[in-house]
């Protein structure tokens, strides 16, 4: 049927639910391309991304994927070089360096992978915890502070200096020091990557206690596929762009999702595609409840 | 944070730094404070060393004919001297002594009084202020005041024994003077001045001794003197018609003429000489009879160049302190960074993140840089404005080198840049800024050939231009190097790759992607090296000039002279001497030129044996010329004469058969003649030896002793040392020492700094390497190998930089002034010390290197790779 010329202009005018909604995070068609010198290494090659106020997720991939780029951008310490990313209704690509001081201060923390980098080696646990609060401007550091160590089960390591304290201990103070000034989202690149399960389920029972008792969204990147058994949803990335998505039902069973982009894309795992031999084209068929994916016999395949 | 805790947990660093900012500022700011100090102790040394007449301000009235001053008595004298006094320009008030203090005082004398009756004998009246007090009598009593005698004014007169013996002027004896109102002059005393060597007499020799001198167009002797009258006759002399000279003398405080204010008391003296001029009528003025302009003048011709070297070297130094203290500086930067980066991601604010960073910095710098300004305090010599600039400019640059490299490191809270995906190339703006350096430095180095450094220096002062074109010929050598350095390299490189072994290969591939060294190691070590060399090749350039001079003036290694005459058996005492080797007999004398008033010295020996007790001197000597009668060598002065008929012990005549310059030893300007050492012998007389020179090194006072006669030493070793010794000289000698020393150690320090900046990044490397099956041996060598390119390029660019510089100076560095008055041309180039220099540099460089690959073997595999994985 023929639209007309009016209804075409008021479906131009009529408003249109922006993608993502209420959602905690929102990256849309985010790009981060470095340049040096000419040469341009493409780390996200449009990546969506949705994550909703008080989840606890898991972002994965392999080395290079992206992961740590997309952290350091929702972290505030890196700008995208294109595309949307916005964390609590803070746009971060049109952030001056005064609200981007202020997103760091207020809304978000972080958790580095090496525990040398979260905190520093001469200052105690307690006045590792109260630096940020200092930088803030904040008062109550004693009381603030006292409190996340001992809702982290960490407050016998107060008075200890980092080489005082096992790696497990040290974790759980950078948490501490990363809900510091009560952020909504924290971030944690790799946290368990230096420790062993035992000490890494410690350190995940103190992400997980921080998300549930101070509703924090928590974002954990980390190449482990094994992380997904901790967390409600387990986000897959590859090549610059999300790639699947493992739901963790409440029953406490994973169902793994492909990522079906804004446009129609989706990224066939490549365990699948190589198992049925898939390249270059596949052939869909739309069924009644599904979409079946047929790799394309050898006659197509030459063209025949 | 605690900016206190984060000094004390980098408490290495801080301290390195705080020592290097003590050590610097200590040195900039007490350098020149000792500089100018050693410069006020050379001119009052300069000062004191010639005579007060010629120093102090001696204001001189001389009436007109039939006209006086009325100068009647003491109180005239005084009201005259707060007169002329009241004229003096500032800076010359402050350096003259008050009326009768020092050599200050007033006195008169008449003119050339011939004695009637006695026409070869002058005697005049002279009067003194203070004579009370610089005399005693000896003998009769002191004259009393005048009286009329005979129809004439009888002025009762003291002579000293000196004048009784030349002039017999005895006591009670009468003379009449004056040929148009005639004065009767009676001998009523005899005085011995209290203190006869003191610098006050300078200005009356004539009242302690008779002068002799040659009648002119005769050969007869006539004598001077000037006898001491009385106060109460001084008025007997104001109303004659008698030439009387009064004088005020304004002694000079040598101890209060500062350096820096040469060109002020210059301009003072000129100021000065004319409003004396205005004070009196046109009958008669006052007049200022003094040398203290030309001995400043002098004296600030020799201050120039030791100020262009000086100022060079210092800069130089300055350069070098800054460079070392700012890659200091860096070292604590780079152990801070990674909290400040915590600091800066966690929430801290830029300024907060560069505060808290800059802090450490100054809490080791600024105690350091004041504990440096004020340790310089003790260093002797005034305070210019460098002294109190030069700490402030170490401390400013440290803390804005700082405050910068924080705020780039930091602007961006997240400073992980790719920089293992491309290597970096130059920017187009700093090729832009380097070829801009070059440029301006060849630009400033043409200007410096074309003008000199010292061009009109003593009027216009320093260019400062000028001066920092060496520095900037410096900075540019380093720029070229640091951009050309790696196309040799790679060179060795792909030699290397086609060799078996990879250490050398991976080395010198490490050392030609420039990564193992920074710029700033570069920047520090070039003008450390090329100032030292410059310094050291200064210092030794004067130390031979100095010795050049030494043997210009004593022309053999012993000089023993006579007044009288060395027998045979005296030549032959000294001959047995122990450490004498050789011994030349010579004559010297004062000869008559023809029968006129004119003399000259004249000097009898025989040359080739003079050239072979001179052996090792640097002084050329003329061959003896051979010919009839006394052929002789003379002077410019007596050039172009066929025949010089002399009368020295007997009339001679001389043939002069060359010119010559100079006579080392004996003469260096005016009218000589050197002549066979026979010479009196062809004349007719004897030859009757007064000077011996003397080969070896023998005991000063053996010597004497074996002469049997009154005799004086002259030796080569005293010689130098008294020319070595010279204020100026040492000043220059120390400075330049202190200076190479410094920067050698600064050198040393910034190669040691970089290498522990780098340590980290090296270490990693090796262990990675390691764990492909690099050994420990292969890691050290690996690492000397990847330092000491860059050091050994920047050492020998350097030592030619050093090279250089004299010649890029052009006649700035004229050393001529610093050797006891001799002219010096160009001096020798001794190439050892700067090659040692630079060669001891890079050894210790390279050294350094291989200690630390030796120290970072400690640290194991597993936890070196664990860091930053």
């Amino acid at each position: 049927m023929e639209q007309t010329l009016s209804e075409l202009e008021a479906q131009a005018l009529s408003e249109k639910a922006a993608f993502g909604g209420d959602a905690h995070i929102v990256c849309d068609n985010l790009v981060r391309i470095y340049k040096t010198e000419g040469v341009e290494v493409v780390a996200l090659q449009g990546l969506d991304l949705l994550i909703d106020k008080g989840e606890l997720v898991a972002i994965v991939g392999a080395s290079g994927s992206g992961k740590s780029t997309l952290l350091n951008v929702l972290s505030g310490l890196d700008i995208p070089t294109a595309g949307v990313a916005k964390v609590g209704g803070m746009d971060l690509l049109s952030m001056t360096a005064r609200d981007r001081l202020r997103y760091r201060r207020e809304v978000v923390g972080f958790i580095w992978q090496q525990t040398a980098r979260n905190l520093l080696p001469y200052l105690t646990a307690r006045e590792n915890v109260e630096l940020p609060l200092k930088l803030a401007g904040r008062s109550g550091r004693a009381q603030r502070s006292a409190y996340l160590l001992e809702l982290l089960g960490v407050d016998y390591c107060a008075d200890r200096k980092p080489d005082q304290m096992s790696g497990g201990e040290q974790q759980r103070v950078a948490i501490a020091v990363a809900l510091a000034n009560s952020p909504t989202l924290v971030l944690a690149d790799e946290p368990t990557g230096e420790l062993d399960s035992e000490t890494s389920a410690e350190v995940f029972d103190a992400l997980r206690k921080a998300n549930k008792e101070l509703g924090v969204t928590v974002v954990i990147v980390t190449h482990d596929p094994l992380v997904s058994e901790q967390v409600d949803r387990t986000i897959g990335i590859r090549d610059g762009r999300t790639s699947s998505e493992t739901v963790r039902s409440s029953g406490g069973h994973a169902q793994e999702y492909a990522v079906l982009d804004r446009v129609g894309r989706l990224q066939l795992p490549r365990d699948f595609t190589n198992a049925l031999n898939m390249e270059r084209r596949v052939r869909l068929e739309l069924e009644s409840d599904h979409i079946g994916v047929w790799p394309a016999s050898p006659s197509e395949e030459t063209g025949e | 944070m605690n900016s206190g805790v984060l000094a004390r947990v980098h408490a290495g660093a801080v301290a390195v730094l705080a020592l290097l900012t003590l050590s610097a500022t200590l040195l900039v700011s007490g350098l020149p404070r000792a500089m100018n100090g050693a410069f006020d102790d050379a001119l009052s040394r300069k000062l004191d060393s010639v005579t007060a007449r010629e120093v102090d301000l001696s204001v001189r009235f001389q009436p007109g004919s039939g006209n006086g001053l009325g100068m009647r008595d003491r109180s005239a004298f005084e009201q005259r001297d707060r007169l002329v006094r009241s004229e003096l320009p500032r800076p010359l008030s402050a350096i003259v002594r008050p009326p009768g203090s020092g050599t200050s005082h007033m006195s008169l004398r008449t003119l050339a009084a011939p004695v009637m009756g006695a026409p070869d004998k002058y005697l005049d009246m002279g009067w003194m202020s203070d004579a009370a007090q610089r005399i005693e009598w000896v003998g009769g009593a002191p004259p009393g005041p005048p009286r009329a005698s005979g129809g004439m004014t009888l002025v009762e007169i003291g002579v000293t024994q000196h004048a009784v013996e030349k002039m017999g002027l005895a006591l009670g004896s009468e003379y009449v003077v004056g040929a148009t109102k005639p004065l009767r002059l009676k001998v009523t005393g005899v005085f011995k001045a209290k203190q006869p060597d003191s610098a006050y007499w300078t200005h009356h020799p004539d009242m302690l001794r008779a002068a002799v001198s040659v009648k002119p167009g005769t050969t007869s002797d006539e004598f001077r003197y000037t006898a001491l009258i009385a106060d109460a006759s001084v008025s007997t002399l104001a109303d004659t018609d008698r030439q009387v000279v009064y004088s005020w003398i304004l002694g000079l405080d040598t101890a209060a003429v500062s350096s820096l204010r040469v060109g002020e008391l210059l301009t003072a003296l000129q100021d000065y000489r004319r409003d004396l001029g205005l004070i009196e009528p046109s009958w008669g003025s006052f007049r200022l009879d003094s040398l203290l302009g030309e001995r400043l003048t002098e004296f600030r011709t020799e201050l120039a160049t030791a100020e262009t070297i000086l100022f060079l070297v210092l800069g130089g130094l300055l350069l070098v302190a800054l460079g070392v203290i700012v890659l200091a500086a860096q070292l604590l930067l780079e152990r801070m960074d990674q909290a400040l980066a915590l600091m800066r991601a966690r929430g801290g604010a830029l300024a907060t993140v560069v505060r808290t960073g800059l802090a450490p910095i100054a809490l080791s710098t600024v105690p350091a840089a004041l504990a440096g300004y004020a340790l310089s305090y003790l260093v002797p010599g005034p305070a210019t404005p460098i002294v109190h600039i030069a700490p402030l400019l170490v401390l400013l640059t440290v803390l804005a080198f700082s405050a910068v490299m924080m705020a780039s490191a930091h602007r961006t809270p997240l400073h992980e840049r790719r920089g293992d995906v491309v290597s970096p190339k130059p920017s187009p703006r700093r090729i832009t800024l380097e070829i801009l350096v070059i440029g301006l430095a060849l630009g400033g180095a043409y200007l410096l050939r074309t003008r000199g450094v010292t061009t009109e220096v003593s009027e216009q002062g320093q260019d400062p231009f000028l001066l920092l074109v060496p520095m900037a010929l410096t900075v540019a050598a380093a720029l070229i190097t640091l951009r050309c350095y790696p196309y040799p390299l790679r060179l060795v490189v792909r030699l290397a790759a086609r060799r078996r072994p990879a250490v050398p290969f991976l080395g010198l591939t490490r050392a030609a992607r420039a990564k193992a060294f920074s710029v700033l190691p570069v920047l520090i070590l070039l003008p450390a090296l090329g100032v030292s060399v410059f310094a050291s090749m200064m210092a030794t350039g004067l130390d031979s000039t100095q010795k050049l001079a030494a043997w210009q003036r004593v022309g053999v290694p012993i000089k023993l002279t006579t007044e009288l005459e060395f027998s045979a058996e005296a030549i032959e005492r000294v001959r047995e001497v122990a450490g004498v080797q050789e011994v030349l007999p010579a004559q010297t004398g004062i000869v008559q030129l023809g029968l006129g008033a004119q003399r000259f010295p004249v000097l009898a020996v025989d040359l080739a044996g003079f050239a072979r007790i001179a052996e090792g001197s640097p002084v050329p000597l003329p061959a003896q010329p051979a010919g009839q009668g006394i052929p002789a060598l003379v002077s410019k002065e007596l050039k172009g004469v066929t025949k010089l008929d002399i009368g020295w012990q007997t009339r001679m005549t001389l043939t002069p058969a060359g010119e010559l310059a100079a006579m080392p030893g004996f003469f260096s300007s005016g009218k000589f003649a050197v002549v066979p050492y026979d010479a009196n012998e062809r004349a007719g007389t004897r030859v009757a030896p007064n000077v011996l020179l003397v080969k070896g090194a023998a005991n000063a006072q053996a010597l004497l002793a074996a002469t049997g006669v009154a005799t004086q030493i002259q030796t080569y070793d005293q010689i130098y040392s008294e020319i070595a010794d010279d204020p100026l000289t040492s000043v220059i000698r120390t400075t330049l020492l202190v200076a190479t020393i410094a920067m050698a150690v600064y050198a040393c320090v910034a190669v040691i700094v970089s290498l522990v900046i780098s340590a980290a990044d090296r270490a990693d490397a090796l262990s990675f390497l390691r764990t492909l099956g690099l050994s420990t041996g292969q890691a050290q060598r690996l690492t000397v190998l990847e330092v000491s390119p860059l050091i050994l390029i920047t050492a020998l660019v350097g030592l030619g930089l050093g090279l250089a510089l004299p010649s890029a100076l052009g006649p700035g560095v004229d050393l001529s002034a610093y050797a006891g008055d001799v002219a010096v041309g160009a001096y020798e180039v001794d190439l050892l010390t700067p090659i040692l220099l630079a060669a001891g540099l890079t050894l210790v460089a390279i050294l350094g290197a291989l200690v630390h690959t030796i120290i970072t073997r400690r640290r194991t595999l597993g936890s070196v790779l664990r860091v930053g994985d």
